[in-house]
């Protein structure tokens, strides 16, 4: 499939902002290695990361068919204001209960997304959203299971829930708006429309926060666009890309 | 032959039994008899083994944020994502020995067990964490293929997959300090730095010499160790020192040499003094190590709670 | 759930023994054991703790209070297990698993197949009965109602992504040798 330049150019766009949102997530997933509550979540959690980095260079490959980027390069060489993640998966993270319900409210986006974009017209697109979408599937269960069991388990952790929600609800609203590419894209049968994917996903979050009790804050959203960073990420990319920028000359690692 | 030390005297002819058991290759399994000496060295060993391996998640799991290439950094995520799931199995083997995990680990936050020293030392750059991988998990290796002979059923087992697992460590540790030595002059002098500052601990890490050992001979006979510490230091000298040199690497004893009657590298004099003052909590780290993992249990209390209680509240609701 | 809660109600959550099925056509293999709050977080740590590198197509947990073991040295003495359970019950299904060779594995017992009990003793009898080649030197039943299997429909996505991590795959490194490294591996 032949793109037009601004169909190339959204889709470009609209890979770089996929693969930020899993980078930046699966890298807070890290952070927990070595520290999770109990050695088994140790093991899980670190799996997850895995596979949201995974995603990420999924999205950056093909995103490298298109304009022969080098995935490392975006990675380690961009400074905070050029990247296109949403805040939501930059903020810290924080509690047990803050990790389990950001991830939860991602994994339901990303499986919605997912298995709409497996029908992507553009075929290397639709053969990384199979892959990824197999992977979700045990992430939704996963990220599930916490939610209901710390809302359904003692006066703190509910309680924990409740904060976790609070602090994660207005970023949720960037995550499921539409991209400033995505109308090319949806009119080239390249990607799902927005509207469809946000609904699926904001009926699913409800339907599970109600059965559990759970009452999301009635806040505005957190403004701004894609290119409106914290500085919680700028940390982030100091840490993240230290060793790679000591030594510009390296030719491998 | 009466068993010594506890005070208990066992009974002959089951020790007479267990023994041709063991002379006969047989595992002994959970439920087998044992004389309560096997089993208590072996709680020791394995709860040993089990937290070095919690430990050890946390020098290499600090440089996980900073990977400098995306390959990397799912390696290591990968790599100490294993280190937890080894120490889980051998929690697991422990377990089977009727030990609770949760007093494994209590005897551990509160300073009362031991681990590899090893983990006590500092990863100051990112080169340490190939070093690692190529010199620690190299020795570890060694000791863990011996220990996979090992007599008793569930700690044979463990060390079975682990080692299946450790190789990858190993290789990918060797993969970048091979890269790291042929690279820019930053990378080489990082990688050189970390050969400094990790070949002594590798070195100690397969424990004190065999005149220091005394449990030894007794771990011999009862199939638990097959090799003793200074066969298994010399088979990792004499794999991995050519490595080092053939990299370009400056191995950090000036009495290195081979014998040239065994063909064998012989290592200069080990600083015994500084491994025990390691292994005694007075290393670099072993405070902040303690901490970290004083601390994670400390958070996730309320986390372990919550499930339990919404396990409870489920299994109440139950028929 | 104090059985498994220390002084301070602090607890590492109880046991599940965790048994694997490589492929199609293989028996479960007991593999090890995890802690975890309640069956369906059981299976979901089996996975990652075990079946986070190929193969892998089905996994069952078991409380581990629930299995049953005697060795065939137990069999042998006709020693009473301190523990076991009464034999109470009507008839039911057990899983029986049992090993049989002392050649160094990584896994314990497999799963021979099922028998009908009264009770877990009456369950081992039947399955050295039902199974009784090659002579099994260690034998585990299981109440089937025990058991929790991971769930078929999603056998694919639970176990087919590990085949891609092959960065964490020993084969993937080959053989290594100093030289120059390139840049651009980034899978």
């Amino acid at each position: 499939m032949t793109l037009e330049p601004p169909v190339r150019e959204a889709l470009v766009a609209r890979l770089t902002a996929m693969a930020d949102d899993e980078l930046i997530l699966g890298h807070r997933d890290s952070e927990w290695t070595g520290h999770a509550p109990i050695l088994e979540e140790d093991i899980a959690l670190a799996n997850i990361a895995q596979d949201e980095i995974g995603h990420a260079l999924l999205w950056l490959e093909a995103r490298r068919e298109l304009d022969g980027s080098d995935p490392d390069a975006l990675v380690f060489g961009r400074g905070a204001g050029d990247w296109r993640n949403v805040r939501l998966v930059e903020l810290p993270k924080g509690d047990w209960a803050f990790t389990m319900v950001r991830q939860f409210l991602f994994d339901v986006f990303e499986c919605e997304l997912l298995s709409r974009l497996r029908h992507s017209r553009h075929v290397p697109l639709a053969e990384a959203a199979a892959k990824a979408a197999r992977e979700e599937v045990f992430h939704l269960r996963h990220s599930g299971l916490w939610v209901r069991r710390l809302a359904g388990g003692t006066a703190e952790s509910a309680r924990r829930v409740g904060a976790a929600v609070d602090l994660a609800w207005p970023y949720l609203p960037q995550l499921l708006a539409p991209q400033p590419g995505d109308a090319l894209l949806v009119e080239a049968g390249i990607v799902p429309s927005p509207a469809e994917v946000g609904a699926a996903a904001r009926e699913h979050i409800a339907t599970t926060f109600s059965e559990l009790g759970v009452a999301p804050p009635d806040v505005p959203p957190n403004p701004g666009g894609r290119e409106r960073h914290s500085e919680a990420l700028v940390a982030l990319l100091i840490d993240m890309q230290a060793v790679a920028r000591a030594d510009p000359a390296a030719e491998a690692w | 032959m009466a068993a010594e030390r506890a005070g208990v005297v066992e009974d002959p002819a089951r020790l007479e039994a267990f023994e041709a058991r063991i002379e006969r290759g047989e595992k002994i399994e959970p439920g087998d008899w044992m004389p309560e000496a096997y089993r208590r060295q072996l709680v020791r060993i394995i709860s040993q083994h089990a937290h070095s391996e919690i430990v050890g998640m946390l020098p290499e799991g600090a440089w996980i944020t900073r990977a400098p290439s995306l390959r990397r950094k799912l390696i290591l995520i990968a790599k100490v994502q294993d280190e937890a799931g080894h120490g889980q199995y051998l929690y697991h083997a422990a377990e089977t020995l009727g030990v609770d995990r949760g007093e494994l680990i209590a005897a551990l936050l509160e300073g009362r067990a031991k681990y590899s020293s090893v983990f006590n030392y500092p990863t100051l750059t990112w080169a340490d964490v190939g070093m690692i991988g190529w010199l620690v998990d190299g020795a570890a290796i060694r000791n863990q293929l011996m220990l996979a002979q090992c007599s008793y059923g569930p700690y044979s087992r463990a060390m079975v997959r682990i080692c299946a697992e450790e190789t990858f460590h190993h290789k990918q540790g060797k993969e970048m300090v091979l890269t790291y030595a042929a690279g820019t002059p930053s990378q080489r002098a990082m990688a050189q730095d970390a050969l400094e500052r990790w070949w002594w601990p590798s070195l100690m890490m397969l424990g004190p010499h065999d005149s220091d050992s005394p449990n030894t001979p007794q771990l011999a006979r009862w199939r638990v160790k097959t090799k003793t510490n200074d066969e298994v230091r010399q088979e990792f000298v004499d794999e991995h020192v050519p490595e080092l040199l053939d990299a370009g690497l400056s191995v950090p004893d000036s009495d290195l040499h081979v014998d040239r009657a065994s063909g064998h590298w012989v290592h200069g004099a080990i600083d015994w003094d500084e491994f025990w003052a390691v292994v005694r909590g007075n290393g670099p780290v072993n405070a902040e190590r303690l901490a970290a993992r004083r601390k994670a249990h400390e958070d996730g209390r309320w986390v372990r709670e919550a499930l339990a209680a919404y396990a409870a509240r489920a299994a109440a609701a139950t028929p | 759930m104090t059985a498994h809660s220390d002084a301070r109600g602090d607890t590492q959550w109880p046991r599940w023994e965790v048994f694997k099925q490589d492929t199609e056509g293989s028996p479960h293999r007991a593999v090890g054991s995890v802690h975890a709050a309640d069956a369906e977080h059981a299976l979901l740590m089996a996975r990652s703790v075990y079946a986070r590198r190929p193969a892998a197509v089905s996994l069952w947990v078991a409380p581990s209070e629930s299995v049953y073991a005697r060795t065939a040295e137990q069999l042998q003495e006709g020693t009473v297990v301190a523990d076991a359970p009464a034999t109470t019950e009507p008839a039911r299904r057990y899983l029986a698993f049992r090993k049989t060779s002392h050649r160094r594995a990584m896994t314990f017992v497999d799963f021979a197949g099922e028998v009908s009990a009264a009770g877990p003793d009456a369950a081992v009898a039947a399955a050295r009965r039902a199974f009784p080649e090659p002579p099994a030197l260690a034998w585990w039943v299981v109440p089937a109602a025990a058991v929790t299997a991971s769930p078929e429909a999603e056998a694919e996505a639970w176990f087919e992504p590990a085949k891609g991590k092959t960065y964490k795959q020993q084969a993937e490194y080959g053989t290594l040798a100093a030289g120059r490294r390139r840049k651009g591996q980034t899978r």
